[in-house]
Order: C-alpha cells, then sequence, then structure tokens
C-alpha cells in the first residue's frame, strides 16, 4: 500500500463548500442496488455523524475564539458530507428495511473488523458483539415479514445469512458489565485504534436511529422491539467506546477521527461498485485530507507533538464489506453462551446477570420473543436464511 | 432467494382487523409478484406476470372503492391527498396496458416492468405515509375492520400463486380481462361494505 493521507494534501477547505445542487444527490435504488454500497452508505453516515458531534463536544471544552471558529468551519463541511451520504438512502426505503440494512452493517462490518484486529482482546470484545447484532437482524427479519410481507433476502441478497444469534434477552446485562478495559494508546497497533472508532460510531449511529425511529411504528410488536433493542445498542456503544483509551488527547482523538475519516473513504473509494458513490467517496477522501492536515497542525500547535507518533506509517489495508458466513458459524458454535463479567467474558450466567435479567423481564416474555411467537402465528413457521447449511447449534436449530 | 414463500394477503394467518395494516402486506405482495416476474422468462413469467396484472387491480380497485373514499372525507386536505394518489394510480394502469400489449420476452418489457415498478413503489409509500396514517388516526376499531372486510372480499377475486403440480394458469385466464375482473371486484367490495 502506497497510500499515505499525511503526504497528500487535498481540496482547500475554503473550497469544499457545496450549493443545494451539489447536495441534491440522486439516491440509490432499493430494489437493484449492491446492498454493500448501502452497507457502506450507513456506515460513512455513522462516521460522519460521529465527525459532528465529537467536534461539537471538543467546541463545547475549547476556550480559544480562534480555534473554536476553525473547528466551526471544517465541522460545517462535515455536515455537508453527511448530507449527501444519507441523502443516498431513498425515500421509497421504510424504516424497518434501514433498520435491516443497519443490522447487515452491524454485522459484516464487525465480522470484518474481529477477522483483522490484531490484539486477541479486543478481538473478543468484536466477537462477542456481533453475535448481538446477528441476532438483531433475525429478529427484525422477522417484523419485516410481518408488516410488509417481505424477505429480508431482499435487501440482504444471500450475502449475510439470517438465523439466531445469541438470543437478544440474554442481551440485558448490568450495566458495569458492559465497560470494557481500553487499549494501550502508546503501545497498541494504530489499525486497532481506527476499529474501536468504526465500531463505536457505527453503533451509535444504530443507537441514535433506532431511538428515533422506533416510536413512528403503530404495530405494538414493533414499537416494543424497538424499545429493546434500542437498549442493547446503547450496550454497545458503551461496551466499544470503553475500548478507546481514554488518555489521548483531545487533539489526538481529533487527529484519529480524520485519519479514520480517510481511510474509510480511500477503502470504500477502492471497492465501489456504483460509479456515482464511487465518485462522492473520492470527493469526500480528497475533502478529508485537508481535514486531516488541519487537524494535525491543531495537534502540533497544541500537545507539542507530530501525529505520526500516534498514526500508522502508512494507510492499512482497506477495510472491506464481503461475506463473513463462515467466520460466523465458527462464531455461532463456540461463543453463543457468552456473557460480560467485569471487563471480561464467561460462560456460566453470574448473579449479576440473573438480577438484571429478572428486573428487566419482569416474569414476561421480551419483545424479541414475542415477535417470533406473532411471526409463527401469522405464517406456522420462523423466517431464516441458512444458505450455508443448518444452524451450528443444534438448540438453535428450528423445530 | 430461498424456498420460504411468503403467502398473500389474506392467506396467511393474521387477524385482518386493521386495513391498514392488511394493504400494507399487499404492497409487499405486489412487490413479490415484480421480483418474480424479473426473475422468471418463459411461460413461468408470462404466468407470474398475469398474477401481478391481476392482483394490482384488484388493490387498486379496492382502494379506490374503500380506503379513498373514506380518506376523502376522514381529513382535512383529504381530498387532495386522494386526487395525488389517484392521479399515481391512473399513471400505473397507463404503463400497466402498454406493457399488456406486449410478450413478456419482449426485450422491451423488463425495462418498462422496471420503470412500472419504480411509480408503482412510489405510489405505495405515497399512500402509507399521507393517506394511511391518517386512517389509522381518523377512526374506530370497527371502522377499521369494516374496511378490512371489504378489502378480502376483493381479494378473493385476485388469483393466487399456482400449487406445484396444479395448473393454474389456465384457471386464472378464465377469469377473464382486467376490466371484468375490476368490476367483479367493485361488486364484491360493495356487497362486503352493506353487510359490514
Ligand atoms: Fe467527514
Ligand atoms: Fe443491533
Ligand atoms: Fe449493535
Ligand atoms: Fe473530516
Ligand atoms: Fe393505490
Ligand atoms: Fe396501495
Amino acid at each position: 500500500m502506497t497510500f499515505n493521507p499525511l503526504e497528500q494534501r487535498g481540496i482547500p477547505l475554503d473550497r469544499q463548500l457545496r450549493s443545494w445542487r451539489e447536495l441534491n444527490v440522486p439516491p440509490i435504488d432499493p430494489d437493484r442496488c449492491d446492498p454493500y454500497t448501502r452497507c457502506r452508505i450507513i456506515t460513512m453516515n455513522g462516521i460522519e455523524v460521529e465527525a459532528i458531534m465529537f467536534s461539537h463536544q471538543l467546541a463545547r471544552n475549547t476556550v480559544d475564539p480562534e480555534v473554536k471558529r476553525q473547528l466551526a468551519r471544517t465541522r460545517y463541511i462535515e455536515a455537508q458530507q453527511q448530507k449527501v451520504v444519507n441523502w443516498l438512502l431513498p425515500g421509497v426505503s421504510s424504516v424497518l428495511e434501514t433498520t435491516i440494512a443497519y443490522e447487515q452493517v452491524a454485522v459484516d462490518l464487525t465480522g470484518w473488523v474481529a477477522r483483522m484486529e490484531p490484539d486477541p482482546y479486543l478481538k473478543q470484545a468484536y466477537e462477542f458483539g456481533v453475535l448481538e447484532d446477528f441476532d438483531h437482524l433475525y429478529r427484525y427479519a422477522n417484523l419485516y415479514e410481518m408488516i410488509e410481507h417481505r424477505k429480508a433476502e431482499s435487501i440482504v441478497d444471500n450475502l449475510t445469512e439470517v438465523m439466531p444469534g445469541r438470543p437478544t434477552r440474554f442481551h440485558h446485562r448490568d450495566p458495569v458489565d458492559n465497560v470494557r478495559d481500553p487499549y494501550d494508546k502508546d503501545t497498541t497497533n494504530p489499525l486497532s485504534k481506527l476499529h474501536a472508532l468504526t465500531i463505536m460510531s457505527a453503533e451509535q449511529q444504530t443507537m441514535n436511529f433506532y431511538m428515533n425511529v422506533g416510536p413512528q411504528y403503530m404495530e405494538p410488536i414493533a414499537r416494543q422491539l424497538y424499545q429493546e433493542i434500542g437498549l442493547i445498542e446503547e450496550e454497545h456503544v458503551t461496551h466499544y467506546e470503553s475500548l478507546v483509551d481514554p488518555g489521548e488527547t483531545w487533539w489526538e482523538q481529533l487527529v484519529n477521527h480524520e485519519y479514520n475519516e480517510c481511510y474509510l473513504y480511500y477503502s470504500f473509494m477502492e471497492q465501489e461498485s456504483d460509479p456515482k458513490v464511487k465518485a462522492i467517496w473520492e470527493l469526500h477522501l480528497n475533502m478529508e485530507l485537508e481535514h486531516l492536515h488541519i487537524a494535525c497542525d491543531l495537534m502540533r500547535r497544541h500537545d507539542g507533538r507530530e501525529p505520526q507518533e500516534v498514526l500508522a506509517p502508512e494507510l492499512p489495508n482497506v477495510l472491506t464489506f464481503e461475506p463473513n458466513k463462515q467466520y460466523l458459524r465458527h462464531l455461532l458454535d463456540t461463543q453463543m453462551d457468552l456473557t460480560t463479567l467485569g471487563a471480561g467474558y464467561v460462560r456460566e450466567a453470574h448473579e449479576r446477570f440473573e438480577k438484571m435479567q429478572e428486573q428487566i423481564h419482569g416474569g414476561e416474555e421480551p419483545p424479541s420473543d414475542r415477535v417470533m411467537a406473532e411471526h409463527d402465528e401469522m405464517f406456522g413457521r420462523e423466517y431464516r436464511v441458512q444458505s450455508e447449511g443448518e444452524h451450528p447449534d443444534p438448540a438453535m436449530r428450528e423445530k | 432467494m430461498s424456498e420460504l414463500h411468503t403467502p398473500q394477503a389474506g392467506d396467511d394467518h393474521a387477524p385482518d382487523l386493521d386495513v391498514v395494516g392488511l394493504l400494507m402486506r399487499q404492497h409487499g405482495d405486489i412487490r413479490n409478484l415484480f421480483d418474480e416476474v424479473e426473475q422468471s422468462k418463459g411461460d413461468e413469467r408470462r404466468d407470474a406476470f398475469h398474477r401481478l396484472v391481476r392482483l394490482l387491480a384488484v388493490h387498486e380497485t379496492a382502494e379506490e372503492e374503500v380506503v379513498h373514499p373514506f380518506a376523502r372525507r376522514a381529513f382535512e386536505g383529504g381530498e387532495q391527498v386522494v386526487e395525488d394518489r389517484l392521479a399515481e394510480e391512473r399513471a400505473a394502469k397507463e404503463t400497466l396496458s402498454a406493457l399488456d400489449d406486449l410478450d413478456t420476452d419482449d426485450p422491451e418489457f423488463l425495462p418498462k416492468l422496471r420503470a412500472l415498478r419504480t411509480d408503482v413503489q412510489e405510489h405505495a409509500r405515497a399512500e402509507e405515509r399521507y393517506e394511511f396514517t391518517h386512517i389509522r388516526r381518523s377512526t374506530d376499531v370497527t371502522n377499521l375492520a369494516t374496511m378490512a372486510k371489504a378489502v378480502k372480499a376483493a381479494e378473493a377475486m385476485a388469483p393466487t400463486r399456482p400449487h406445484p403440480g396444479v395448473e393454474s394458469a389456465a384457471a386464472n385466464v378464465a377469469l377473464g380481462p382486467v376490466a371484468a375482473l375490476m368490476d367483479r371486484t367493485k361488486d364484491a367490495v360493495r356487497k362486503a361494505m352493506k353487510n359490514g
């Protein structure tokens, strides 16, 4: 890989502003697009939302008005990028369709990251989490068939299997057990920082999305399922954000954010099948190179350190959307019954876990189980896509 | 695509006490049939297209007889919302009859079908968002159920998927031209509304 974002100059910031005409991008066709194009859009939307919110937090903690103005300038461009990226999603898609695509992102993005993650503790965190979003995909897919009579495979298109993961009812843990140990910023592989930031941003966007769109549904089971999974996405944000070393300075974090945007736009530009969308990834990469440059200057000025000290010497291998079926099957076979205890993982339901379970379920079936019962009443079967054979866990095979 | 078959609205075991839920599921059925037409060839495609044309006819007729008249009266601005939907339905019918004149294996067929699909899908979402939400808000459960019953009566007129080994194409042809099907659908709906 020869691409080093630190050595490239992009579009000067004062030439990055776009007019209404340029912001008005044509959306993708939901019935004929590459499902991974939609996944890349959803991922980059989450990344841009994090860029905006992080910059707001930084501004609120910045005293120097000149620096505040500098942050505002870049942030406005991030906001325009977010508009362009998220507006690639078509108006004809229903909330549930977009939801299913969000869970496909969670499965195949986290799946890839888990496979590539060099640090075993971090890898375990991704492997643990991916089995939960995998189960969410299955629950929402069943809801989708109930409400719209459509199959989730018309969205995920056989790239991702749809079947039970770790059952959603077990995702409700005592909040203290969601906090992980962070990597060490000085010794960790730079790729690990990018992974953590990426997955944290994607989960945060998923949490925001569910907490806002859930009440748009009128069907009681749909409203309740969004509440339940929305709460789990909050746990996931806690889980992944705690992997990031809190010892990184604000400026270091800003540099990491901009670097990660370069990394992801570059990765997606390399693999994009839709030429119009590819042109956007390329344009945004050229904008991010300049954001990175500005962030690096701020870090030098405020921390008195060279950004090269905290970044990878060159861009890591591109992050790729591709099927992770065999890897997921391996995890389904080996990690279904894990839960967390403190910052680690155990196989037995411990006291704190059981207490939380008792309190939140209140002796009743959670929405994630009731959706399956209601689906069964309607169709006399479940909805699954098991393209690679029966479920690896015999207990999870359809009865 | 998996071999799982999603039954059409009315053939699943939903209680169908809500006309909006029922019509939304039928919107999905229509999309499923578009998929079937696009993914098949020859006789299979001809048969799937035949079923699509009929389901569309029955669906739109039921809406025109049941929900559009209700929406007109039910809420502020309903008149205009319904006019917009009717205009979309008329446009779709024109594309549909142009398609009906083509052989399903004609090279022009698929591009035209896809254009129709886009129009039908935009129309369906517009109904769900700008008409159906108001309907649910403007009426009570009894009325939602009465309207559901009328739509179900219409559905009974639409040919369903042929069961394996059963020659249903002939049965579907026996249903006659689309115009006659629409008339029968109207009669069925009106009868159900009266009895409801
Ligand atoms: Fe950005
Ligand atoms: Fe999830
Ligand atoms: Fe998640
Ligand atoms: Fe940026
Ligand atoms: Fe209609
Ligand atoms: Fe409709």
